[in-house]
């Protein structure tokens, strides 16, 4: 008979393919908040006295992140606020609002809704136009995920300035940092791949450390973990995700684990080791300067985020 | 054997051979089992577990791409 590796519970809930080992219920929990707790530590997410801004979706791998990072704050090592961004995706948004209010007043969180039509004047489906494929004065068709990542980004880089934050914390999983490591490079994005890692490492000050502190748990289990905690989660997928090549590589990805379990582990610590090489030999030269618009660090005259905006006007 | 069947908003009653895992049971409704997290009477099992007859399965989609 299978029991748990650890307590001899024969009530197991997961059967690891990568390590062999069985767990029960009490002890995969336990064993996930070690894990989460033990990478923060390695690699040094978190200081004593940090205030986090919790980028809280409502969905699985947020709102688990804000439950084991609620574990530090429980011990008054950190602090935490909550920011739910309302894209404005009607009849999706408004659930995983609620979810992650709930979820903050359980445990006693500051939390905060900001929204794309407070700070952008336009909700995603607006930007997206009646036919949902681009904005109104935009001739080069994108998806709207580059547009609400953009943003998102924008807006938890300014919420975290208003808040006084010292870092960013964010739900990424091990399968979303896998994808953008083979992403990154089979489109020979390198300006891109050498920012993926724990913990972002501008050398600007003004935009706040970006931490993930889920980086290396599988989607799945931060799925099983959601369940076996009994937690609110938004088990809901967006409207607008439909073919994109992050999909395709998410879905080869999965083919190859189920004969070679060990698949996504490697490719991050093969990616791991060569980072820093990689990084030294080929980080952009140059300082980041202020865009003329709105003030943000940025490259160029505009950032990203105003040059969809001044596009549109 | 007969057994209940719970996913999302579906209510089904499904006909399943004696010594049938929960495993075979997805593949029988094309549910990706990465995909899934399941309740067998309540209680999460691992895709190895039997069904019996009379059992209730709950089957919580957790992963939704993207």
């Amino acid at each position: 008979m299978n029991t748990c590796s650890k307590c001899g519970n024969q009530q197991i809930i997961i059967q690891k393919k990568h390590s062999g080992q069985s767990l029960c219920q009490e002890c995969f929990i336990e064993s996930i908040n070690e894990k989460v707790l033990k990478d923060t530590r390695k690699y040094k997410l978190l200081e004593k006295g940090d205030k986090v801004l919790m980028a809280l979706s409502g969905g699985k791998d947020s709102v688990v992140a804000l439950h084991i990072l609620n574990l530090l704050r429980e011990k008054n090592i950190i602090d935490i606020v909550a920011v739910t961004i309302d894209e404005g995706i009607k009849g999706y948004r408004e659930k995983g609002i609620e979810i992650a209010k709930g979820n903050t007043r359980t445990l006693g969180i500051e939390h905060r809704v900001v929204s794309f039509k407070e700070y952008f004047g336009r909700t995603l489906d607006e930007m997206m136009g009646q036919d949902g494929t681009r904005p109104q004065g935009d001739t080069e068709p994108r998806h709207a995920c580059t547009y609400c990542g953009v943003f998102r980004r924008w807006i938890l880089n300014r919420v975290a300035q208003e808040e006084g934050a010292t870092k960013i914390a964010t739900g990424h999983n091990l399968d979303d940092e896998t994808q953008s490591i083979l992403m990154n490079y089979l489109e020979g994005n390198i300006n891109n791949l050498i920012r993926i890692g724990p913990k972002s490492e501008s050398r600007d000050e003004r935009f706040t450390v970006k931490i993930k502190p889920l980086r290396e748990i599988p989607e799945k289990e931060i799925g099983l973990y959601a369940i076996a905690a009994d937690l609110n989660v938004h088990l809901a997928g967006c409207p607008y995700v439909g073919e994109s090549f992050r999909r395709e590589i998410g879905g080869f990805i999965k083919e190859l684990s189920e004969n070679h379990p060990t698949i996504m582990y490697s490719t991050l610590r093969g990616f791991d080791k060569i980072k820093s090489i990689l990084k030294k030999e080929l980080t952009p030269k140059g300082n980041t300067g202020e865009c003329r618009r709105c003030g943000e660090p940025s490259a160029g005259e505009l950032c990203k985020a105003c040059s969809f905006l001044e596009g549109w006007e | 054997m007969q057994v209940k069947v719970i996913f999302g908003e579906e209510n089904l009653t499904e006909d399943v051979p004696e010594d049938y895992t929960i495993k075979e049971l997805l593949k029988k409704l094309e549910i990706p089992s990465e995909t899934v997290v399941v309740k067998k009477n309540e209680a999460i099992v691992i895709e190895e577990e039997l069904i019996q007859e009379g059992d209730t399965l709950e089957i919580i989609k957790v992963i939704f791409g993207g």
